[in-house]
């Protein structure tokens, strides 16, 4: 299920992030149990258990004793403002160093984004 | 320490199946000989030397088998060595019982058929009636047999082609067991011992369980702290 | 159950199997034991087990010895490739004999485990195929609940959908019922991931203990121009080096910080993971580490 290249709980963290940014996971809503997810991945439980740490350090899960890990009701926008800061650095301007690489003129690039705004 | 109830069970059960078998065999011979020549002695007599050989390899696989799985499941060497010598102690006289019984009915058969039931060796009976002689003989025989293939298993697992050191001491107690019945070696003095001395049937169990017992001390010897061997099939 | 060895060494005749191996093992967590065939993972598992005696050194197991301790050995069930807990009779016989020998055996979970692995119960363990057998390893081994629970090698001629069974038996079954277990494998990509912490060894030394985590994102491959890659990468632990015309790719060994991120990006290296198969290998080979 998961290649060994990453840390795993990098990995399963990464992936519940991803599913609360594209509204997979609700605010407020329940995630699967550490062991849910274990058994599910095929993972050691205390992989999993170090992934919803790790988000619940970063405020993205919070935990209900003897229940389970909810969604924090404002982890997507708080991801989506962390994203924002680093889209420029992490998305476009490796865009912008592949399209000179290849010689595709910059005009040509602002010209398809205009022509995507536009639908 | 643990009754051994699952290994005696299961090795008693299989012991009578084989006996079963074994007296339907011999009846089948004896009638084909009855028919066809003639039935002049005991063929239970003759029948009964191979069941040492059966003891024997009853000896060997309690060791070869049970000793790696009882240690594969969590038991000690002591309590394999514990659970092993009483089932041993308790199989021999099973089979010696077998083999009494086996008498009794040839002599039932034989009555019905006006044979002889007449016996062409030496034993410490002189009648193949004399129950409790004829247990105690082969209960001492058993004993010898299976003690001695329990010592010669531990050795040839232990040391593998080594182990061939351990077949004289294996066949010397064997001998010993036969010396205590006055069978196996016909010396005269022992069979001063056992046929002339009024105490003789006690000298007779007292070597036969000394025979016994030395061989289960031997063989805890070599268990006592013997590795699993590693036996990959690849 | 908490495992302490302390300086354990075990000859043969004229081989020296394990060479002074220390380590301690916390307990109640899935390890994996990986090393080189003749690394002495067999070895160290067998005295663990108290299948054999150790030359020197010690092995305790909650504070004890274990060899001929049969307060503690009825508490360890280690299934080896040779088959010795399960080649008795068939399958069903085996099996009476572990229900009668393990005090914590569960005869139901032991039936569905064997439905799942689809053995008959009524043919004889040595005339099994070689999965087969292997499967009734891991019926006896999971079912007795020993917990210490070791699995030396407990896959072999196990098809994929029979080891996926395996894991998910091990994992759901570690779940309900948790205890230590440790797992020697070949099979590392596809089994290190249930693994908590793993253990390295190789000539029967210890080569590295760590959480998996931790191992893993020790590992960094540094790729660029051949000269950067050295330059960038001299002073540092480099497992290999690999070129490819004027570009390279070197293996380094050891934490990456924040700081040494910038740098490599700054020289316009690129940084990426290394595969627990990776470090595996070039941690147990001649030119490795040492």
């Amino acid at each position: 299920m998961f290649d060994d290249r990453s840390p795993i709980y990098r990995q399963i963290a990464e992936r519940i992030k991803a599913d609360v940014l594209n509204e997979t996971l609700k605010a407020d809503e329940q995630v699967m149990s550490t062991n849910q997810y274990a058994a599910f991945y095929r993972i050691n439980p205390a992989t999993a258990a170090k992934a919803f740490q790790q988000l619940v350090d970063e405020g993205v899960l919070y935990k209900k004793r003897g229940i389970g890990m909810f969604i924090s009701p404002d982890a997507r926008d708080m991801l989506r403002a962390r994203r924002k800061e680093t889209f420029f650095g992490e998305v476009v301007d490796p865009m912008v160093a592949e399209a000179r690489a290849i010689g595709i003129p910059l005009g040509d690039v602002i010209n398809r984004i205009e022509e995507l705004e536009g639908q | 320490m643990r009754f051994p109830t699952r290994l005696l069970v299961n090795n008693l059960v299989f012991a009578f199946l084989v006996w079963v078998a074994f007296c339907v065999v011999v009846a089948l011979v004896a009638a084909v000989v009855a028919l066809f020549g003639s039935l002049t002695q005991s063929a239970w007599e003759a029948a009964a030397q191979l069941p040492r050989w059966f003891a024997l390899f009853v000896g060997v696989g309690l060791v070869r088998e049970y000793l790696p799985m009882y240690i594969a499941l969590g038991q000690t060497r002591r309590q394999f060595g514990t659970q092993a010598a009483v089932t041993a102690a308790l199989y021999a006289p099973f089979l010696a019982a077998l083999m009494t019984v086996g008498y009794l009915l040839e002599s039932v058969l034989y009555g019905w058929a006006d044979l002889s039931q007449r016996l062409g060796r030496v034993h410490l009976f002189t009648e193949p009636t004399q129950v409790p002689v004829v247990f105690l003989e082969h209960l001492i025989e058993f004993l010898a047999w299976l003690v001695a293939g329990g010592f010669m298993a531990a050795a040839f697992y232990r040391w593998q082609g080594g182990g061939i050191l351990s077949v004289p001491l294996g066949v010397g107690l064997i001998l010993l067991g036969g010396v205590a019945l006055g069978t196996e070696l016909s010396l005269p003095f022992i069979r001063r011992i056992a046929f002339s001395d009024p105490g003789s049937l006690t000298v007779t169990v007292g070597i036969g369980l000394g025979v016994f017992l030395l061989g289960l001390a031997l063989t805890w010897a070599i268990i006592r702290d013997v590795p699993l061997r590693n036996t990959a099939r690849t | 159950m908490r495992i302490d060895v302390q300086d354990l060494v075990l000859r043969y005749d004229t081989v020296t199997a394990l060479d002074g191996l220390t380590f301690g093992l916390a307990g109640g967590k899935i390890y994996g034991l990986l090393g080189r065939n003749g690394s002495g993972k067999t070895s160290l598992l067998s005295i663990l087990a108290a299948f054999r005696r150790q030359t020197a050194g010690s092995v305790r197991v909650d504070g004890r010895p274990v060899f001929e301790n049969g307060a503690v050995t009825s508490r360890i069930s280690l299934i080896r490739e040779s088959g010795e807990a399960v080649d008795i009779g068939t399958a069903e016989e085996a099996l009476s004999y572990a229900e009668w020998l393990r005090p914590d055996w569960d005869g139901d979970y032991a039936r569905e485990l064997m439905e799942t692995f689809r053995i008959e119960p009524k043919k004889n363990v040595r005339s099994m195929s070689r999965g087969q057998r292997s499967a009734m390893g891991v019926v006896v081994g999971l079912a007795s609940r020993a917990p210490l629970t070791m699995f030396d090698e407990t896959y072999l001629g196990m098809d994929v959908p029979a080891r996926r069974a395996f894991y998910d038996a091990l994992l759901a079954d570690y779940m309900a019922h948790p205890r230590t277990i440790i797992i020697s494998t070949h099979l590392i990509e596809e089994v290190s991931p249930l693994f908590e912490e793993v253990l390295i060894i190789d000539r029967g030394r210890l080569v590295v203990h760590e959480e998996t985590d931790a191992l893993l994102s020790r590992g960094t491959s540094v790729t660029g121009p051949a000269e950067r890659v050295e330059t960038f990468t001299e002073g540092m632990t480099v497992l290999a080096t690999e070129r490819l015309g004027p570009t390279a790719s070197a293996m380094v060994y050891g934490e990456f910080g924040e700081e040494r991120r910038k740098r490599a990006a700054e020289a316009g290296l690129e940084l990426g993971p290394v595969a627990m198969q990776d470090l595996f290998v070039h941690l147990t080979t001649a030119e490795g580490a040492r």
